[in-house]
């Protein structure tokens, strides 16, 4: 088919005929857009780097090379814990945004036939909507004086006052507010993936005495993987310095390191180990990235 | 027959859908209740329905400069991403690149790395650099991380456009410019749009650099951050809240439906002259026929 021949069709070489010099417009087209993110994105970090080990300090004068900030840093302490507790915490909610989202995008992509295009975006709906509006719906929802709370004193269910406390303020609604604000984002490339999925291999399961549970667990499932690790990669990463969600709803026992890095350069005025704290960040990022770098492609996120 | 699930998988499958739509909506709804409860505090039982709160917001100066400020950031911030998205994604789909790898990695990163990490990145380099904190700060951040998404929005289109369109315009002597003008532009133009429209979104949605670098611009959300602390104010934002959410949901929805028609008709018009494949006329997976 015309068509099909037309999408297999790799893109066009540099150098054909008729293209005077390509290597130079090449370079004039992308050189914005990649110097707007050098110069925006990339020496700043250099920028962190250099604040941490303090070659350049928030005040004059002070400028002097050393590694003291970090030493304190990775010898463990209250920083190193509250890194772990965000690994720990953007984890589950990777994990429950999946695992919630994953039946979701199957529903959608192989049994809903004609209105999954529909379904989608009530799906997707949600996320088109203000992330701290979401945030504050979480906050006016939970509070002790909150709509749950106040909906048990009102029909009795419990005293007044006699709040379900751990409702608000705590690890729990930090991972119940992310988990919803992530779903739509989960699904989006599960249901690509799944919807990709060529329906004859699961017609040559069924021929080949494959039970449905045995045809899922060898066939659709590692087809969709990709998605779904394309999928937890974007929640984990983001996660893992989330910083108005803690600071909104998760108090004291659900401040993250994102918080510890805003404290550093906010209240306490420490540059120089909130330098520390931001390029650990980005190095572990960095590395996440590397590692997963084959599944989060331009192909693998856009739907068109 | 659907060998895939058996009949009670697919009502299993159906209900989750239904109790996660349910999850997904029902705190927005509260939102919603809420603003037209007659009570100074969001909390049971309800009490009456009133429009005090949408009248005290229209009535609130600081408000309504911060959604002024909100919408310059955003008009300016998306325009700028578009322009660099674009950019990007036409060397992305029709050019070799060198080391094509990395070039995306950096392009796409924005979307991945946590804006905390971005916020002080540019807090450091702007402090070091003394450019004055205030709107053009917050548009150039808002910029890098708008990128990504416009990249992805125009990967896709750029790629489903038949380059022998491009290529008959320069074989009967266009330059590059009016083949772009002439030919790429208006066909990526609904595709644009809709870019500029998600950009735009973010932008105006956008809390944690516009904290890290506003100076002593108040941007919406800055302002409705600020007015937590007070909770008596709570059901104005909650008044605010919906009307932004409605507004942005439903520009967002009308600008997807009205690109995935126009990229229809514009498909369509040029399978007529039995060049281009459009979005519509993308192959189907044979099996979903069977």
């Amino acid at each position: 088919m015309a068509v099909e021949a037309e999408r297999i069709r790799p893109a066009r070489p540099a150098g054909q005929p008729g293209r005077p010099r390509p290597g130079l417009v090449t370079t004039g087209l992308v050189a914005p857009p990649l110097l707007w993110l050098g110069i925006l994105f990339l020496v700043p970090v250099v920028l962190i780097f250099l604040y941490s080990v303090n070659v350049f300090s928030f005040f004059p004068g002070q400028q002097a090379f050393t590694l003291d900030a970090w030493k304190d840093f990775l010898d463990g302490g209250p920083f190193m814990d509250l890194f772990w507790k965000s690994i720990r915490m953007a984890l589950i909610v990777s994990v429950c945004a999946v695992v919630m989202a994953y039946p979701i995008a199957y529903f959608l992509a192989l049994v809903a036939s004609k209105r999954r295009y529909v379904l989608l975006l009530l799906i997707l709906t949600p996320f088109l909507v203000s992330y701290f509006l979401r945030l504050l719906a979480w906050k006016v929802i939970l509070g002790d004086q909150g709509v749950i709370n106040t909906f048990f004193y009102w029909t009795g269910l419990r005293a007044d006052g006699d709040a379900v406390s751990w409702l608000l303020y705590s690890q729990f609604a930090v991972i119940l507010t992310l988990v919803y604000v992530w779903i739509p984002f989960v699904a989006l490339p599960i249901f690509v993936s799944l919807d990709s999925l060529d329906r004859r291999l699961l017609e040559a399961a069924s021929d080949l005495g494959a039970s449905r549970w045995q045809a899922f667990r060898r066939v659709t499932l590692p087809l969709s993987l990709p998605g779904v690790i394309a999928a937890f990669i974007f929640v984990f990463i983001p996660t893992i310095g989330e910083y108005f969600t803690p600071l909104l709803v998760g108090g004291v026992s659900g401040t993250m390191f994102g918080n510890a890095i805003a404290d550093q350069f906010g209240q306490s005025l420490n540059w120089l180990n909130g330098s520390v704290l931001s390029f650990f960040l980005l190095v572990v990022v960095g590395l996440l990235l590397a590692l997963f770098a084959r599944f989060l492609t331009v192909r693998r996120l856009a739907t068109g | 027959m659907d060998i895939g699930t058996s009949k009670a998988g697919r009502r299993t499958l159906a209900v989750w859908f239904g109790i996660l739509v349910l999850f997904l909506y029902a705190p927005l709804l509260v939102l919603v209740i809420f603003s037209f409860n007659d009570n100074n505090l969001p909390v049971f039982p309800l009490k009456g329905f009133t429009l005090d709160a949408y009248r005290q917001f229209a009535a609130n100066p600081e408000l309504k400069a911060s959604i002024l400020t909100s919408l310059k950031v955003a008009s300016l911030s998306s325009l700028g991403a578009v322009i660099l998205g674009l950019l990007a994604s036409i060397v992305l789909v029709r050019r070799t690149v060198f080391a094509r790898g990395v070039v995306s990695a950096l392009l796409l990163s924005p979307l991945v790395v946590p804006y905390i990490a971005l916020a002080i990145g540019l807090l450091v380099f702007f402090n070091e650099t003394s450019v004055p904190l205030g709107i053009q700060t917050i548009v150039m951040g808002h910029i890098v991380v708008s990128i990504p998404y416009t990249i992805l929005i125009l990967v896709p289109r750029l790629e489903r456009l038949d380059v022998r369109l491009e290529e008959a315009a320069r074989d009967l002597g266009a330059g590059w410019w009016q083949t772009f003008r002439l030919i790429t532009l208006p066909l990526v133009l609904p595709a644009l749009v809709s870019a500029y429209i998600v950009a735009f979104v973010l932008s105006f949605d956008e809390i944690v650099i516009a904290y890290f670098v506003n100076g002593q611009t108040t941007t919406f959300p800055l302002y409705l951050f600020s007015q937590l602390r007070f909770p008596t104010l709570l059901p104005q934002i909650l008044a605010v809240a919906v009307i932004v959410m409605a507004a942005s949901t439903v520009i967002l929805l009308a600008a997807e439906i009205g690109r995935r028609v126009l990229e229809r008709r514009l498909g369509t018009d040029l399978e007529t002259i039995g060049t281009a494949p459009g979005p519509g006329g993308a192959p189907e997976p044979a099996s979903a026929a069977s």
